[in-house]
């Protein structure tokens, strides 16, 4: 489940801005916000906060007045201090840990140099990153400069822990407070500007941490041990609608706050996934603690709504303005880096970050010509085609990198079209991988064969061939499957209780011309080989609807990769609730089990890698292709370094972007 | 026809009288060179769209394929009447290749020009021919005449064959509404009292659903989105203002010397309305089913435009012009289906104009 939330430094991130869909994994009340379904994709994230909306509203009927948390009386300190094996963990600063890894690369060119160049080749690209990539040195940051961004939708609340849409992550994840994060390979850590330390006990049942003494909120109140069990209490309150976090923080048996620094968390299970469960946002006791009991929606009362309009910050930046659908200002949090006239932490690099709110891909890419916003993510026809010309190059450059977002066929293996593996491999046959590759998605995308990314620490070691069009394969294990065009009608069928069923069926896209064309494309090519297909384009809402409720043949959608593999359990384990296609393998829900129970990354590396062989093999997904991430940025930004998961959704994140001082 | 000559002597001045309010019309409408002008260009858009499959395709026009005469282009108007045979056998659809190599004694007449508008033309499937360009690299040129879109579909392909669509749809829905609105129309005319109260509600209650509003409510339930659902769509909603004509001229006429006659003579209220009422009430009637047919092509131009047209791979104009939204530098994509609905509303505007004025006499003697 997990993808937790860090905050504390600026864009510690969590999700991808191309938004995420939060969705009940398991009956009960678990909640993932690392992976999104990508039911629209690159380019439309106003359709995902439309789903991300409604997920919300479903997890306020979901959460029943039931209780999720059984008193717990936590045992005194010191006997923990005594019984348990402490093993340290790491406290990092994420931006140190960046920058000494950038000293171990060579620049490839100057920031002039690369802001001259045209971002047409994989060379390019590389010096672009290479050269503007790089963090800032002492001095070399405007410390007073500020920063458009663009958000595609409004957020729909500034309580952390409300956090469900991508806006929010990003917005959010600026002026929250949070203990821990993860890197660009998806490492947690604690961060070093709110933990002294962070242990994990030798039977993997127990996380201490103490936090820092020089931690302020916005409004001049200490942060404490006490604030973090506090909003622990209140996220696992049944009544308080909380649509994302919750996930992974209900596998917690317990936080305890010992003293005002000493904080240890109790967990149901030893498993490898707690290090992810451990990390949620934090809300101020002093200031909720009288008003949520009262109100546990945390939106209704007064008290409430004016707290949504001047929250109280923990992290770097506060919200000094917002107008609701136009923009939203944060300003630099001096009582978070100076306290009693010292500095105790870096300066972020930006005293001032707009958010601006505009829909339309198109209207936000003009503004961005215009200079009006200074960074947003691209489609692949506006990389392409229209940020080829002077007009975009005068004032901006672009950057694209892999990110794990992987696109595909699913086929409902409760249908009599795809239960047979004969038939689903005959579609990845049929399929037209190459001209979609290079005509459809413009030669962007690299073929993707399964459900982790090859460079991914738990993807397999054996080589994974992508599917290559081959009708006389897909014809062939039609034929051995018994679908033969039998009544001579140009249409195969078979005969399933006594009545010829022809191979006719739909799938489900959401309504955007690429995905359309892509499934345009698996017409023409199963047309073929005698096989009929209806394609649907419907609403996001809609096919998010169907795909739930598992009322389709065959849908196009996308995921996007969690911080830990184990966040793809619930779409192949048995009867999981983003298993859509209703895949069922014994020998897989055997792996996830073990995997989350294994502690060593290695062991743990196999079980994963075994389960993505499995999936190769009986494709209930035709895997199609890698998305990867394209970023316009203006030519004043520096400092983007890409992860995964795009180039704001990990620690350091946006934090470690910077505009240079005027020589 | 009777020329507007005076008769001389040897005709009785019977047979003037006779000449019939609908030649008349004609004469006059006949002298309207505009209308006469957009009257062509509808015929000609009647004949682009019964020929579509000959005029651009992949499948031949007529073949001769192992001993049997086969027509596979009608396979474009619908799949079923695709010969089984060339889905057997590997066939898979390519027809250039295939006949010849699976018999050399084939032979075929191919469409003018070869391009199919549901999918891109394969490299090497003409013969010598390359792969349509994709992206934006398709300019017009000798082998895509109005160019391709993004995904490489030939662009004039498209047009002829979303020529039918855009017929159909004028045609069908109209049909559906003037049935509906003359109907409504004439009974509540006809009878009065509170028929006639009960259908002016109704008609007031449809008049006040917004088409396009109604129609993209009903996308999302359907269960097989077609073109047929969005005509009749189109149709049931579009009839009100053809009933209020209706009903307008059956109250007119109802009361006249003519009706009086046929129903002292014995004549049922069935009979009267169709036989008698009808063709004189029909003139004004027609005009509004002409813009309506002018209308209606706007509306699925514009539905394609938001993409709730007909479900993929179906073309229609609005549909390409939806395509060009997201990729504005490739002008051509713009241009040739936007010039095509122009100019077809702007026939069956002319064409409605026309009739208006050839059939009102009022009308012309106003213009006088």
């Amino acid at each position: 489940m997990r993808q937790r939330l860090g905050h504390q430094r600026p864009g510690t991130g969590f999700s991808p801005r191309q938004a995420f869909l939060v969705r009940p994994v398991l009956p009960g009340f678990a909640w993932t916000i690392a992976l999104m379904l990508l039911v629209g994709c690159g380019g439309d994230p106003d359709a995902l906060e439309e789903m991300t909306a409604e997920s919300a509203l479903e997890s306020q009927g979901s959460a029943v007045q039931e209780r999720l948390l059984e008193p717990f009386d936590p045992p005194p300190l010191d006997e923990l201090l005594g019984s348990a094996t402490w093993i340290d963990r790491p406290v990092l600063d994420p931006l140190a840990g960046l920058r000494e890894e950038q000293a171990g690369e060579p620049v490839l060119a100057t920031p002039a140099e690369a802001l001259q160049l045209a971002n047409d080749s994989p060379e390019n690209n590389a010096t672009i990153l290479s050269a503007l990539g790089r963090l800032a040195e002492d001095g070399q940051a405007d410390l007073s400069a500020s920063v458009n961004r663009h958000i595609p939708a409004d957020i729909g609340s500034t309580n952390p822990i409300l956090i469900s849409s991508t806006s929010e992550f990003d917005v959010l994840g600026l002026t929250g407070f949070g203990l821990f994060s993860f890197d660009h390979r998806m490492e947690p850590f604690a961060l070093a500007d709110a933990v002294v330390s962070w242990q994990t006990s030798a039977d993997g049942l127990l996380d201490k941490v103490v936090l820092r003494d020089d931690l302020l909120w916005s409004d001049g109140e200490p942060i404490t041990a006490h604030d973090v069990a506090f909003t622990f209490q209140v996220i696992m309150d049944p009544r308080v609608p909380v649509p994302a976090v919750r996930s992974g923080t209900d596998q917690l048996r317990w936080v305890e706050a010992y003293d005002d620094a000493t904080l240890v968390f109790f967990h149901k299970e030893p498993f490898a996934t707690n290090v992810w469960n451990i990390n949620f946002p934090v809300l101020p006791k002093h200031v909720y603690e009288t008003t949520w009991e009262d109100d546990p929606t945390l939106k209704d009362s007064s008290a409430h709504v004016r707290l949504e309009q001047q929250p109280v910050s923990g992290g770097p930046y506060e919200i000094v303005e917002r107008t609701r659908g136009q923009q939203i200002v944060l300003k630099r949090r001096d009582n978070w880096h100076t306290v009693n006239g010292e500095q105790v932490r870096e300066k972020p690099f930006f005293e001032e970050i707009r958010f601006r709110i505009i829909e339309d891909p198109n209207t936000s890419l003009l503004a961005l010509k215009a200079g009006e916003i200074d960074e947003m993510i691209l489609v692949p026809e506006q990389w392409t085609t229209q940020t080829a010309g002077a007009d975009f190059y005068e004032r901006n450059t672009k950057a694209t990198a892999l990110e794990w977002v992987s696109f595909h066929f699913g086929w409902n293996i409760n249908t009599p079209y795809f239960s047979d593996r004969r038939v689903r491999r005959a579609m990845s046959y049929a399929f037209d991988h190459e001209r979609m590759l290079e005509k459809l998605c413009y030669g962007l995308y690299e073929p993707a064969t399964g459900t982790f990314h090859k460079t991914a620490w738990m993807a397999t070691k054996k080589k994974l061939d992508p599917y290559r069009q081959d009708l006389d394969a897909a014809e062939n294990l039609l034929d051995e499957a018994g679908w033969i065009d039998h009544d001579n009608d140009g249409i195969r069928d078979k005969e399933i209780n006594g009545r010829f069923v022809p191979f006719e069926f739909s799938i489900l896209t959401s309504n955007q011309p690429l995905r359309v064309a892509i499934c345009t494309l698996l017409q023409e090519s199963l047309d073929r080989i005698g096989v009929r297909v209806n394609v649907r384009p419907v609403e996001a809402t809609v096919l998010q609807q169907f795909t739930l409720e598992r009322k389709f043949e065959a849908y196009f959608g996308g995921w996007g990769t969690g911080t830990d593999p184990d966040t793809t359990e619930n779409i192949w384990r048995t009867g999981a609730g983003r298993n859509f296609v209703g895949y069922s393998n014994p020998e897989v829900d055997r792996l996830y089990e073990e995997g989350r129970r294994e502690l060593d990354r290695a062991k743990r590396a196999e079980k994963y890698a075994r389960i993505q062989e499995i999936l190769y093999d009986d494709q209930p997904y035709t895997w199609l292709y890698w998305r990867n991430s394209f970023y316009g940025f203006s030519k004043d930004l520096r400092g983007y370094v890409f992860s995964p998961r795009g180039p704001y959704n990990y620690s350091p994140g946006f934090s470690s972007l910077w505009k240079p001082a005027e020589e | 026809m009777t020329s507007d000559e005076p008769s001389n002597e040897s005709r009785p001045p019977r047979q003037q009288a006779a000449r019939g309010f609908w030649s008349e019309a004609w004469q006059r409408f006949r002298s309207r060179k505009l209308s006469m002008a957009a009257l062509g260009f509808v015929l000609f858009l009647v004949l682009v769209a019964t020929f579509a499959p000959a005029i651009a395709g992949t499948k031949p026009v007529i073949c001769r394929y192992k001993g049997t005469i086969y027509v596979p282009c009608l396979a474009y108007f619908d799949r079923t009447f695709e010969p089984v045979i060339f889905a057997k056998d590997r066939f898979r659809g390519t027809y250039p290749a295939n006949l010849a190599e699976k018999d050399p004694e084939s032979w075929a007449i191919w469409p003018l020009v070869f391009q199919d508008p549901y999918r891109s033309v394969r490299d090497n499937e003409w013969p010598g021919e390359p792969a349509n360009p994709a992206r934006d690299q398709g300019t017009p040129s000798r082998r895509n005449l109005f160019g391709t879109d993004q995904y490489g579909v030939d662009v004039f392909a498209k047009m002829v064959h979303g020529t039918t669509v855009a017929l159909l749809v004028g045609f069908v829905s109209m049909g559906l509404a003037g049935t509906i609105g003359i109907t409504i129309g004439a009974t509540a005319g006809y009878f009065g009292g509170w028929v006639d109260m009960l259908a002016s509600r109704l008609i007031e209650v449809v008049m006040c659903i917004p088409t396009l509003v109604l129609i993209l409510a009903l996308v999302a339930f359907v269960d097989k989105p077609s073109i047929w659902k969005t005509m009749a769509i189109i149709g049931l909603t579009g009839w009100t203002g053809i009933a209020r004509l209706a009903r307008a001229e059956f109250l007119r006429l109802r009361s006249s010397e003519f009706v009086m006659a046929a129903r002292a003579a014995g004549a049922g209220p069935l009979r009267i309305m169709l036989r008698h009422i009808l063709p004189n009430a029909l003139a004004p009637v027609l005009v509004p089913i002409t813009f309506g047919i002018a209308s209606a092509i706007l509306i699925e131009s514009s539905l394609s435009f938001l993409g709730f047209g007909p479900p993929p791979p179906s073309v229609s104009w609005g549909s390409l012009l939806n395509d060009a939204r997201s990729n504005l530098q490739m002008w051509w994509l713009v241009v040739f289906p936007g010039v095509a609905i122009f100019l077809t509303v702007l026939s069956y505007n002319l064409v409605g104009e026309g009739l208006q004025e050839a059939t009102d006499p009022r009308l012309r003697e106003a213009r006088k």
